[in-house]
């Protein structure tokens, strides 16, 4: 063997926890990406929606006239389609749970719930043709009394959007464990509040579109549309239509954004593809602004009761939450209630603690799934707590934090929720935190500035974010399946049913397998998105994309690493396989490149001289792998909780804002942010994920509510009424990392699709308040807009 | 300009200069910019995101002039030449712009794209060393619901840098 001078591999795999470009991000700068609506097949029709005017009304509709209109193909309502189409299949049922069952169709059959709901679709030759035509179709409504309010909607009086549920709450449960009354009443003091979230919104920047097309002669239809899941929609596609799956394909082109709205369950992807059979040729919707506005989230309550010793520690805490679900819809996004109460208490030690929550229906738009997907309701709670402890017991809000965490050396940790959190080191995170922001100076910058007339906060965040659902009887699953195979030319191929929501996890995931064989990145390629071609997966939900898409991706490409392994310790005389060394594109002895040879001959020779090089040899350089958590469990402990979560990210964030008290206008000066989501593949896309969170955050926590009139109108429909925020209105983040790897996971990485959100939501709440502390006044509601601001220092002494 | 009578529908011929090639097309009178260039010639950079001149993501160079081509309407842009982050590259090369937004992974799903290249080309065209707050206001005029901007506002100066060093072309 060889010493010293001798040509030898890289040391290292030289592409983990590399911040690699997006491999098709030339494509992307310069606008060759198609997305739905990008498409056009050849004969597709257009798709316009009718729209109910009316919050809750009893409907007939008249499309005689729209009919006969110039270009008009067909006119469906929901009674046209209800003799042949049943409702729409549920991506989560609630009755399994003790929920009301739930009837969504694809257009309602007699009733309208809420304002914007369509009520026919007008399918024409062009969408100018379908739009004419959409104004003469005549909707009757006969009106029914609407309910906006949730807790109006509790009312035993109060008009019923599903009569036969005999109530307007569609799911209620409880969490937690051990007897939160009891002690309360043995603890040093109790803490009374009350939350309200405002109803936001995912508005990622592009709409949805659905193209549904069917081929008559082969009846079989694809459906190319803006889905965050492609293979669970393919099977509810083809049980609705009473199709076998194989005869169902669905592509799911890139996306503009998803955030979890474009998981499976929208009505218009069943729709589109009722009228492509009707009339045997491509049909096409896409959605404007003011339709992707209807679908909402958060707009809960939560009413709290917390109890705390002397010494800071928080004793128990009892949560009423209310959350407001607008219409019903398919989508699962109810479960945003149940998630966000299993997020309770978070990463704290709190040993009697009890949520009860309520999903109510009212005549506002359906929720949407919207990452976090609820949790923040959790987060924003027991942050509110730390607080509001902080101020009764004199402590510092920092230190009472640290008493109340879960300790490194006490994982895994089981919550009073029944979450098993798998790794963590939260004050670590905090200490981090500490060495960007001088603390103490900011105290004294605070006093000084109250000196001088003004209103600066600091505010902590904290969030531990459950993820990796698996949610039993639906299909969201712990696991997903990854393909790679190496063609004769050495060129890899990685086929995965994750999808990408443009977070980069495809890049991410060829990072791993190039890794793992060996090869350059630009030796492989990914096929993401098409039920064709692509094995079974859950797509892109729950910070699953390279938990389980790049858990299996590494799996099966160690399965071909292998492979090529056995090849050449065959052709190169070598007894033991595992010598050999796949890195830079060499097979070589111990990493010595003068023994070696090219993966790309060890591949081609496989291929076409396998009988003489390797003949004991299966010739297949593919393999398609599972991975799947093996944390979850789904059979209920003693206490009948399960495990349906498998990672837990978690990160601390500290905010210091001013609030001008004229204006109640606030200003983020600096938000320092210290995330943990395990080992990182790409550091570049993982800082994305959390930096837009934080933006998503601020929005949540500042500027976006969309809100309706007393008649039921919604008057958010577009961004002068919905205010994301603008670079100009958010500052540079201050970013750091902490490494804590996931004890279940073959890469040690935790999920990193919904960070950010939640705890900067509660780092602003804080620091509104630790503003405004000084004039008595504090917020309890978000978005803290200025009005809200104002009418809180209005209700302070000031 | 003509009009003629086509399937029910009144069209009217409109031509342009169209990422350097002049085209023709028939298109409704009634159509914004952004659809014409989608719809009827075939150039799907420009996205429609809200089509109420808020989001930015169907910015085109329109006679020199960044564009929301969702506030004009697609007759009123007879004889442009007109420029979409389809035609930025030169010889199949990214500009300099471009390449800042591929190398600062400064975009997610990619959606906002057309608006904030333009914007942040706009910006390093009058002001080649833009401060972290001209390039926040530069680009305000547009929405990007996934990075939360901190990497376009490192691209924008990643460009910036890298324009200085290089000799301007032309």
């Amino acid at each position: 063997m060889s010493h010293g001078t001798a040509p030898r591999v890289s040391e290292a795999r030289p592409l983990a926890g590399s911040s690699v470009r997006r491999h098709d991000g030339d494509a992307y700068v310069s606008g060759r990406i198609g997305y739905t609506d990008d498409l056009s097949l050849p004969g597709t029709a257009h798709v316009v929606l009718v729209r109910s005017d009316v919050p809750h009304a009893r409907i007939t509709v008249d499309v005689r006239d729209a009919s006969t209109r110039p270009g008009v193909l067909t006119v469906a309502t929901g009674r046209s389609l209800a003799g042949e189409y049943g409702p729409i299949p549920n991506a989560m049922d609630p009755v399994p749970t003790g929920g009301q069952p739930l009837e969504i169709h694809v257009l309602p059959v007699d009733k309208v719930v809420y304002v914007g709901q369509p009520v026919a679709a007008v399918v024409a030759e062009s969408l100018a043709q379908a739009l004419a035509a959409a104004a003469d179709v005549k909707v009757h409504y006969e009106p029914l009394p609407h309910v906006m309010d949730p807790e109006a909607a509790l009312a035993a009086d109060a008009p019923l959007l599903y009569e036969s549920w005999g109530s307007n709450v569609m799911l209620s449960g409880t969490v937690g464990s051990g007897d939160v009354e009891a002690a309360a009443a043995r603890s040093a003091g109790v803490i009374h509040g009350t939350l309200r979230t405002g109803r936001g919104a995912p508005a990622p920047l592009e709409p949805r579109a659905y193209c549904a097309d069917w081929d008559a002669r082969t009846r079989r239809l694809t459906w190319y549309g803006t889905t965050q899941a492609p293979h669970p929609l393919r099977h509810t596609i083809a049980e609705f239509l009473g199709l076998r799956e194989r005869d169902v394909r669905v592509v799911a082109p890139p996306v503009g954004g998803s955030f979890g709205f474009k998981n499976f369950g929208h009505p218009e992807e069943y729709l589109v593809c009722v009228l492509a059979v009707a009339l045997a040729r491509p049909v096409q919707w896409t959605e404007d602004r003011a339709s992707t506005l209807r679908y909402g989230a958060r707009d809960s309550r939560l009413a709290y009761t917390a109890s705390y010793d002397d010494d800071g520690r928080v004793t128990s805490v009892a949560c009423d939450m209310v959350a407001n679900h607008g219409a019903a819809s398919a989508t699962g996004a109810f479960g945003m209630a149940f998630a966000g109460s299993l997020a309770m208490p978070s990463g704290y030690q709190v040993p009697d603690f009890r949520c009860d929550y309520r999903v109510v229906v009212t005549n506002k738009g359906p929720w949407s799934p919207l990452r976090p997907f609820g949790k923040e309701a959790g987060v924003l709670l027991m942050e509110t707590v730390m607080d509001a402890v902080a101020r009764r017991t004199g402590l510092d809000p920092l230190e009472v934090r640290r008493r109340n965490w879960v300790k490194a050396d006490q994982f895994p940790y089981v919550t009073t929720t029944g979450l098993e959190l798998d790794s963590g080191d939260y004050e670590g995170l905090l200490d981090k935190a500490l060495t960007v922001l001088d603390y103490a100076a900011f105290r004294e910058e605070q006093a000084r500035a109250r000196g001088q007339g003004r209103y600066l906060g600091l505010g902590v965040g904290f969030e531990v974010l459950p993820e990796g659902a698996d949610i039993p009887g639906a299909l969201i699953g712990a696991s997903d399946i990854s393909t790679v195979r190496m063609s004769p030319s050495g060129d890899v191929t990685v086929l995965t049913g994750v999808t990408s929501p443009g977070n980069g996890n495809d890049t991410a995931i060829m990072q791993i397998v190039a890794d793992r064989l060996g090869v350059a990145m630009d030796s492989v390629s990914i096929v993401q998105g098409d039920t064709d071609i692509c094995p079974f997966g859950f797509g892109n939900v729950s910070s699953r994309g390279i938990l389980t898409g790049g858990g299996s991706a590494a799996l099966a490409a160690d399965d071909v690493a292998a492979k090529l392994r056995q090849v050449a310790a065959s052709m190169l005389h070598v007894d033991d396989a595992e010598r050999l060394v796949l890195r830079d594109g060499f097979v070589s002895v111990d990493g010595d490149l003068e023994q070696a040879l090219p993966i790309a001959v060890v591949a081609h020779a496989l291929y076409t001289v396998g009988y003489i090089v390797a003949p004991d040899v299966e010739p297949t350089l593919e393999s398609t792998r599972t991975f799947r958590m093996r944390n979850i469990r789904h059979h209920a402990d003693d206490d009948g909780k399960i495990m349906p979560f498998s990672t837990f990210s978690n990160g601390i964030y500290l905010s210091v804002v001013e609030v001008d008290i004229d204006t109640g206008v606030v200003d983020i000066l600096r938000h320092v942010m210290v995330h943990d989501c395990g080992v990182m593949i790409n550091p570049r896309f993982v800082t994305g994920q959390f930096t837009g969170g934080v933006v998503n955050g601020i929005g949540a926590a500042l500027t976006e509510e969309v809100l309706h009139d007393p008649d039921g109108r919604q008057l958010s429909t577009g961004f002068k009424t919905f205010l994301l925020p603008r670079a100009s209105d958010v500052p540079a983040f201050e970013i750091q990392h902490q490494v804590t790897p996931s004890p279940f996971t073959p890469l040690g990485t935790k999920g990193a699709g919904e960070g950010g959100v939640a705890c900067t939501m509660a780092s602003l709440l804080n620091a509104v308040n630790d503003a405004l502390s000084p004039l008595g006044a504090s917020i309890t509601e978000l978005p803290a807009v200025p009005h809200r601001v104002l009418a809180a220092i209005g209700g302070g002494q000031r | 300009m003509s009009t003629t009578e086509h399937d029910h529908s009144t069209t009217t011929r409109l031509s342009l200069n169209l990422d350097g090639t002049d085209r023709t097309a028939d298109v409704d009178p009634r159509s914004l910019l952004v659809e014409a260039l989608r719809d009827d010639f075939g150039v799907t950079a420009p996205k429609i995101g809200c089509a109420t001149g808020d989001c930015g993501a169907c910015t085109s160079r329109v006679d020199g002039q960044i564009t929301k081509t969702c506030l004009r309407l697609a007759v009123s842009a007879e004889g442009s030449q007109i420029v979409t982050t389809q035609g930025l590259a030169e010889d199949g090369e990214l500009d300099v712009v471009q390449q800042a937004f591929w190398d600062e992974q400064a975009f997610q799903c990619g959606f906002c794209l057309s608006g904030m290249i333009f914007a942040a080309s706009e910006l390093l065209a009058e002001n080649p060393d833009p401060s972290e707050q001209d390039i926040r206001w530069a680009i305000s005029g547009n929405l990007c619901r996934c990075t939360g901007y901190e990497a376009i506002v490192a691209a924008v100066r990643t460009a910036a840098a890298r324009q200085r060093e290089i000799p301007q072309r032309g």
